[in-house]
């Protein structure tokens, strides 16, 4: 009656139910836990963003045949208390800030900058001229004489359930001067 | 040797796998994806996913969004990447192209992408958006096919308690 294999089976299914209940109780907890935090109101300030441009030749900046493909980076101020994205089941909290335009006929969005926060005391950002992560070319032709809309967003990466996404109330917008009206200012 | 009561347990089994495998693909037809749960194999999205960390991914949304995780499959390379999407590019036609990157990588995925590509293709290339997660359990399926000992131990222990449930 009670072989080895029917024990085995009885126990495997008994942890596989206690551990969907538990998981799926963590997860809608921590979703109340958000709410009652007020996870979608974090405010955020970006400021004094100055985009510089460059011309690369690589494939890995863009550039089509070796053709010179126009990058942008920018440096940015930026301000905002994370605090509230932290409930028990927060694993790490990937920030990152956004821009997105328009071109022609397209709609583009391209991240210039990110942190992984892994713990409440890292949630507190504040960076001052900080430098983007990233070289930004524009899919279609250039950035310079595009109007970027900037925006910080966050996903919450859980121990366990569903991948969360928002973004902080707060937006900069910024127009890409080309570089040779660039050079007209100095 | 009862030939009927071999033939039903013939029958239960070939029952479970069909279900098996009508559940897997029934998943697959509901998410729109060819392998709508995975098992992460590599350390490139660290701290967020690490080996062995189960995946659910969903495949009916339109268009990805930036700061999605994404997993994809480059034409020649039948191994999936589970990588971030940090810049997307569409137009009105619903052509959109992607740049990933892994969060545990310095640069982003160009080089992986192969044959002068510096884009991937939504259509063509995403295999699904991740959409739930759950640790570690999928350790088990790595740990069974990289280590040939695990492999014989887990056809034994299946063969023996065949044998032994006689009741």
């Amino acid at each position: 009656m009670f072989s080895l294999s029917q024990r085995f089976q009885t126990l495997g299914n008994q942890a596989i139910t206690y551990g969907l209940f538990i998981s799926v109780f963590i997860a809608i907890t921590s979703w109340f836990q958000l709410q009652s935090q007020d996870a979608d109101l974090v405010p955020s300030t970006i400021e004094s963003i100055k985009p510089s441009l460059s011309f690369r030749t690589s494939r890995y900046y863009g550039s089509v045949n070796g053709k010179p493909k126009e990058n942008a980076k920018i440096t940015f101020d930026l301000e905002t208390d994370l605090t509230p994205l932290f409930t028990w089941n927060t694993k790490q909290v990937f920030a990152y800030l956004t821009a997105e335009y328009d071109g022609k006929n397209t709609h583009n969005e391209v991240v210039f900058w990110d942190k992984i926060i892994t713990s409440k005391d890292e949630a507190h950002l504040k960076v001052n001229g900080a430098k983007s992560k990233y070289n930004i070319w524009d899919a279609q032709d250039k950035l310079s004489g595009k109007e970027l809309e900037f925006k910080l967003k966050w996903n919450i990466q859980p121990y366990v359930g569903p991948l969360i996404y928002g973004e902080t109330i707060g937006s900069k917008d910024v127009l890409v001067q080309s570089a040779a009206a660039d050079d007209d200012n100095k | 040797m009862n030939l009927r009561l071999e033939l039903t347990r013939f029958l239960k089994l070939c029952f479970v796998l069909s279900s098996a495998f009508m559940f897997w693909k029934g998943l697959s037809i509901a998410t729109n994806s060819h392998s709508p749960i995975v098992v992460v194999l590599s350390g490139s999205m660290e701290p967020a996913f690490q080996r062995g960390d189960v995946l659910f991914l969903w495949n009916r949304n339109e268009r990805s969004k930036v700061g999605d995780v994404v997993i994809y499959e480059v034409q020649d390379k039948s191994i999936p990447i589970v990588h971030r999407v940090l810049r997307e590019h569409h137009n009105d036609k619903n052509k959109q192209l992607l740049l990933t990157k892994g969060d545990n990588n310095a640069g982003d995925d160009i080089p992986l992408y192969g044959r002068k590509k510096i884009y991937l293709q939504k259509e063509r290339d995403i295999v699904g958006t991740v959409k739930g997660y759950v640790p570690q359990l999928g350790y088990v399926t790595i740990w069974i096919s990289e280590n040939k000992y695990a492999k014989l131990a887990l056809m034994g222990f299946l063969g023996i308690s065949a044998l032994l449930s006689n009741e």
